[in-house]
């Protein structure tokens, strides 16, 4: 059976996507997929270094569809979780040396050899993101909710729409105690504006930045909210019912009984 | 300090989020409207000649445009009429 290819996208940078896009690849690795993460941003590779894999690059994923070398010698295998793979971004090409024509042959390729192939998309609508989402199967769009994050993503899932893709809203950094304040706009203010379905809602987390400096992955923390939104996520994305989408709270032990109740903790 | 206390009592804090909601569903609005030049001299080309099938227009002083407001937005097609075309039995 062909893998699943799953585009992560948003339209503005800076909102997470890359974060999003290694938390849900490794989430369905543990979930029991051999799943490989693709960095699409040419030129500008952040995955390898979130993910701690900086050291292993020997290609990258242009050597690859220009035929400089095989799909394999490009994955680097994560060694804290079992299949789990990266196809890391070149850092000197110019971004445009891709053509959609080739990143659709290496795709076709990927879905043949694992269960999801997940694209980070870069940020902006230009070249790099068209071949992101050429073979996308799925789409997922990462949003703050903020007016620019929130118009960009609209502008996205406009495009996302015209390509016959139904995409699905993840609204990254709440901070419940700011949406109680009417400081920042709720998750049900975003889904109204936008009209799009929900994929999962992922709550400020300082543990993000730390787990991102030091390259481990964040859903292997139980104590990271965001880590376990995500894994979530992954759930749903893996076809799992049943799986509630939690609201974030800023109540400490309304959440810890949550997670216990879901047997998290 | 003291307004703050009043505003509190009540009630009168104006939420941000709200202001930040209505400029977003606005802007999202006309974002989509926003069409190009293109666009608007074919669709110009276009209804000239279906109307030039029914009247002799002033190709000149015609003029096309996107006109929005608060509520609603609209095509506007100004032509003057020179005059009707008889129908050829």
């Amino acid at each position: 059976m062909e893998g699943k290819i799953i585009v992560v996208t948003s339209g503005k940078g800076g909102v997470g996507k890359t974060t999003a896009t290694s938390s849900i690849g490794a989430a369905l690795a543990l979930e029991g997929n051999r799943v490989a993460i693709v960095d699409m941003d040419i030129g500008l590779r952040n995955l390898d270094v979130v993910m701690g894999l900086e050291n292993r690059i020997v290609f990258n994923i242009v050597d690859v569809v220009l035929e400089r070398c095989k799909i394999e010698q490009a994955t680097i295998r994560d060694r804290r979780i079992d299949n789990l793979f990266l196809i890391p971004a070149s850092q000197s090409d110019n971004k445009d040396v891709l053509t959609t024509a080739g990143v659709e042959r290496v795709a076709k390729e990927l879905r043949k050899q694992f269960d999801y192939v997940i694209m980070d998309s870069p940020a902006g609508i230009e070249r790099g993101f068209e071949n992101s989402i050429v073979s996308a199967n799925e789409a997922l769009v990462v949003c703050t909710p903020d007016v620019s994050a929130v118009r960009d993503a609209d502008r996205v899932i406009g495009i996302l729409y015209s390509r016959s893709l139904t995409p699905k809203l993840i609204v990254n950094r709440i901070e419940p105690a700011r949406v109680r304040r009417g400081e920042m706009l709720s998750h049900e203010d975003v889904v109204e504006v936008l009209a799009i379905e929900l994929a999962g809602l992922v709550p400020m987390d300082d543990k993000v930045l730390i787990s991102s400096n030091t390259g481990t992955p964040l859903v292997l923390q139980n104590d990271s909210k965001a880590g376990q939104a995500f894994r979530r996520i992954a759930r749903r994305l893996n076809g799992e019912e049943n799986v509630p989408i939690v609201v974030p709270t800023d109540k400490t032990n309304m959440w810890s009984k949550i997670s216990r109740t879901f047997g998290l903790k | 300090m003291l307004s703050g206390l009043l505003k509190r009592f009540t009630g009168q804090k104006k939420k941000s989020k709200e202001e930040a909601k209505k400029r977003l569903q606005f802007s999202l609005i006309y974002d989509k409207l926003e069409v190009n030049d293109t666009t608007l001299i074919d669709l110009q080309n276009d209804i000239v000649d279906v109307i030039s099938k029914y009247f002799e227009i002033d190709r000149e002083g015609l003029e096309l445009k996107v006109k929005r407001d608060d509520n609603v937005s609209a095509l506007v097609f100004n032509t003057p009429i020179l005059h009707v075309r008889r129908k050829q039995a």
